[in-house]
């Protein structure tokens, strides 16, 4: 932290909010963003969709002022607004040149003080997404990603699409937004960041008063913990005649975000597929086989669960040797675990690349909101860091093996299926469906 | 702004160019060689070799095997990559600093010991017809759009797909590769940036030790040029699609115009943001999905004539001919008058904006400088760019709405829905 000069200031107003502030950059843009730590798991079952929408209402209109007035005054300072959720988390992040700074936190702090959720603008906005729903469902990648998370997580809170569903956004109602913003949302955590080329006493001071105001006494309501349950290996196969290259996922179950091995399974994911070039399935499926364009794996750690999930496409006549050498890559991985030089690259990979990973304002902006979700201090950036590099082979190897079990695994495909699908009928437990039956 | 690209320039003695830009806020740098050569240098039968090529400069060399470039890059912390566009092809790495001389003597070697063999050539020309797909086939419109440039260009090679028609990948061979390598990866032809923590004698003295002894070459391409367009060119794509969509290209000049800023303000005005004309009176009601008038803003600005793309998705149950004429409509409106006041202040700021915010991350000032430099011999163009946006006039973005926004300077395709039986009678989308 000392070699890149980070002075970060945390004000603590009391113990459910903070500031923080950091001066970092070099060109004259700023960043202020609203963290609340409630995010889309918090959704109610057949109302999936509501806080992202919520956290989007809020950019809707305010007391005073038009959707239409709200967002020219924001442009017009050459500023960007956005309202959206997370799994755990909603922000609402207003961007723009430093030199309009106090401007955009009288914004801000309108829209936090005196939304307005209008009726006309909110139903205006739920049409939009369930057209945009429909505009995602004509690409097979897209709706792969979807679907597949949906089978990763099924029996827990996060087993949704964030932004909801066809069904689920037409049951949501003004009055669950209201109710979500005066009930829910003032009894979470929340932060107020503040980054830019330089951070002044006075806008500290104004930034204070502002989020003075927004603080309600109301007490956070404990969370019951919840376990995610154990699935069976599935097989779900969606037909698309049309298509000449297949898309597919395979999911795991994997870590929460507060295991204490997480930074273990981090090492391991650019191992299998999460290091480009440098990783297993690349080089096998793509470098020796020439399969596909891009393969990888990425993980999702969240509150209370995870994931881990393979992406790839292939061409048709390649659906089942892609999944096959998929499948031997793991096997290999897990019982052998990743060579010495192959560790040792990749623990100096994550060693050596912190800097370029924080280079822009928005890049460290988006891993300190990660780490204030999940209660993590700053300085666990840098301490994630050590701890890689002391990660040895038998660890990389244990937790491969316990999070990649074929027995577990949940696979998705989609393609013209009546070139494969007889090779995956060995599997068991296979479902194959037409993808006009698919609702996104 | 102007420290933020104020690069300076050697030429060695092989023509090579080289721009290095001091900034030392973090201990890392941008290293990027760009190469003229882009979709633009190719010919019928060969589309796709430029980018099929910034392949296979990974499959190797006479000391490193397949992959190995990248992988020994990431051991040092370092990201890699690269990209083929229609003007040139740009290899580059952000690194740690202290990792300057191996990006260089690696990037030099892979130039002069590259290793083609036809093992590593057939293994990647199916990884770019897998790409393909990827980019084309099956996403929802990627083959219309593809459609839209062959339709709006009847010479130029920007008629052809970066990415190459299928039938001529599946035909590439090894010696296409060896002789377009021979053609265009010559000193005289690349530009190289480094934009970061860097000791600017130290770097030259090592790029000349490493680049000094390649040969350049007689780098000669005629470019055919693209006759003015006569009337409107329309055409329907069919396909299975959920939403049905518009697409119209205009026809626009090329970087060197002065014309583009007034061009980019328009496109600004019409579908930037959800201030933005387009969004306020089509998206936002739900009388489209999306309505956008887009345009590649500098660097990335084609060289050549290149085309203002418009597209709408349709919202159901609102039929696309009538879209259509409100689109035309909002046009007419902003011909007649232009931005107001306080909308003008509006695009000149995002505009501003957008690209500082750009100018946050060195990887990107390596690219304006150096696709500046390899575009119009000189990357103190750039200078001008936040200038040219703060000094946007309402009658100069009326004027080029007025030469270029008209109906025979346009090309239109429709993309209409079928079902999956219906599309079987057209065969698959390579």
């Amino acid at each position: 932290m000392k070699e890149l000069n980070l002075n970060p200031i945390e004000i603590h107003l009391d113990s459910n909010h903070k500031i923080f502030a950091l001066s970092y950059g070099k060109v004259p843009l700023s960043y202020l963003v609203m963290l609340i730590k409630a995010g889309s798991e918090k959704d109610p079952k057949g109302k999936e969709g509501l806080t992202d929408l919520w956290a989007e209402g809020l950019t809707l209109g305010t007391k005073k002022k038009s959707l239409e007035e709200l967002i020219f005054e924001v442009e017009k300072l050459g500023g960007y607004l956005e309202g959206s959720a997370g799994w755990d988390f909603s922000l609402l992040l207003i961007s723009g040149l430093e030199e309009k700074l106090d401007n955009l936190l009288k914004i801000l702090s309108e829209i936090f003080c005196e939304p307005d959720f209008p009726f006309q603008e909110i139903e205006k906005a739920k049409e939009r997404r369930l057209s945009n729903l429909l505009q995602l469902k004509d690409d097979p990648s897209k709706m792969a990603d979807r679907l597949i998370w949906n089978m990763a997580m099924e029996g827990t809170p996060y087993a949704h699409p964030i932004s909801g569903s066809l069904s689920s956004i037409r049951n949501i109602t003004l009055e669950d937004i209201r109710h979500f913003h005066n009930k829910i949302y003032p009894k979470q955590h929340s932060t107020f960041f503040i980054l830019s080329k330089e951070v002044k006493t006075e806008l500290l001071e104004k930034a204070k008063d502002t989020f003075l105001n927004l603080i309600t006494n109301k007490k956070e309501e404990k969370e019951s913990p919840t376990t995610p349950p154990t699935p069976q290996s599935r097989i779900l196969i969606i037909d698309r005649p049309d298509l000449t290259q297949s898309e597919i996922r395979i999911a795991f179950s994997s870590l929460p975000r507060k295991d204490n091995r997480y930074h273990i399974l981090k090492l391991m994911n650019y191992l299998l597929g999460g290091g480009g070039f440098s990783s297993r399935l690349m080089e096998r499926v793509r470098s020796q086989k020439g399969y596909t364009y891009s393969i990888r794996s990425s993980f999702a750690s969240l509150k209370t669960c995870g994931t881990l999930i393979i992406s790839t496409f292939t061409p048709t006549n390649n659906t089942y040797a892609t999944f096959e050498e998929i499948l031997s890559t793991i096997e290999d991985f897990t019982k052998q675990g990743p060579t010495e030089k192959e560790l040792e690259e990749a623990k100096r990979f994550f060693e050596k690349s912190f800097t370029l990973r924080i280079e822009t304002p928005r890049q460290l902006l988006n891993e300190i909101i990660l780490q204030e979700t999940y209660d993590l201090k700053f300085q666990n950036l840098f301490d994630e860091i050590e701890k890689i590099k002391k990660i040895n082979i038998e660890e990389i190897k244990s937790i491969a093996q316990e999070i990649l079990q074929k027995q577990r695994m949940q696979v998705l495909i989609i393609g013209n299926s009546q070139h494969f699908v007889k090779n995956f009928e060995t599997f068991g437990n296979l479902q194959l469906m037409p993808y006009k039956d698919v609702s996104p | 702004m102007r420290e933020l690209l104020n690069f300076r320039r050697y030429i060695l003695d092989n023509g090579l160019k080289v721009l290095i830009l001091e900034d030392h806020r973090l201990p890392i740098l941008s290293y990027q060689v760009h190469v003229k050569a882009g979709s633009r240098f190719e010919r019928p039968g060969i589309t796709g070799i430029s980018h099929l090529f910034e392949h296979m400069m990974f499959r190797g060399t006479s000391r490193l095997g397949p992959e190995e470039f990248s992988k020994i890059i990431q051991s040092r912390g370092g990201i890699v990559n690269a990209f083929t566009t229609q003007d040139h092809t740009t290899y580059w790495e952000n690194v740690p600093s202290d990792q300057l001389e191996l990006v260089i003597e690696l990037e030099a070697h892979r130039l002069k010991e590259l290793k083609l063999d036809e093992e590593s050539f057939y293994t990647e020309r199916e990884v770019v017809r897998s790409e393909r797909k990827m980019r084309i086939s099956t996403t929802p419109y990627g083959a219309a759009l593809e459609e839209l440039f062959s339709l709006a260009y009847l010479r130029h090679p920007y008629r052809w797909p970066i990415i190459g028609w299928d039938s001529d990948l599946r035909n590439l061979s090894l010696k296409d590769c060896e002789e377009y390598f021979r053609l265009h990866y010559a000193p005289n032809n690349m530009v190289i940036a480094i934009c970061g923590d860097v000791a600017p004698e130290k770097a030259l003295d090592l790029i000349c030790k490493h680049y000094g002894d390649l040969t350049p070459q007689k780098c000669f391409h005629k470019i055919e040029p693209e006759p003015p367009q006569r009337g409107e060119r329309r055409s329907v794509f069919k396909k299975p699609v959920e939403l049905e969509a518009i697409f119209w290209a205009y026809h626009v000049p090329g970087i060197d115009s002065d014309d583009i800023f007034p061009l980019l303000g328009i496109c600004e005005c019409l579908s930037g943001g959800r201030s933005s004309r387009f969004w306020q009176k089509f998206v936002r009601p739900g009388k489209a999905t999306e309505v956008r008038l887009v345009a590649d803003p500098p660097p990335f600005w084609p060289k050549d004539p290149g085309l203002l793309i418009l597209y709408a998705i349709e919202k159901p149950g609102i039929p696309l001919s009538s879209l259509e004429k409100e689109i035309e409509e909002e046009i007419s409106l902003f011909k007649e008058k232009g931005p107001a006041e306080n909308e003008l202040e509006k695009i000149k700021n995002r505009l501003k904006a957008s690209f500082l915010r750009s100018l946050e991350s060195l990887f990107f000032r390596g690219l304006v400088g150096g696709i500046y430099e390899i575009k119009l011999d000189g990357f103190e163009k750039s200078w001008e760019i936040l200038e040219r946006y703060e000094s946007l006039k309402a009658e100069d973005m009326i004027q080029v709405a007025e030469k270029y926004l008209h109906e025979d300077n346009r090309t239109c395709i429709i993309v209409k829905s079928i079902s999956i039986e219906e599309n079987t009678k057209f065969g698959l989308i390579e």
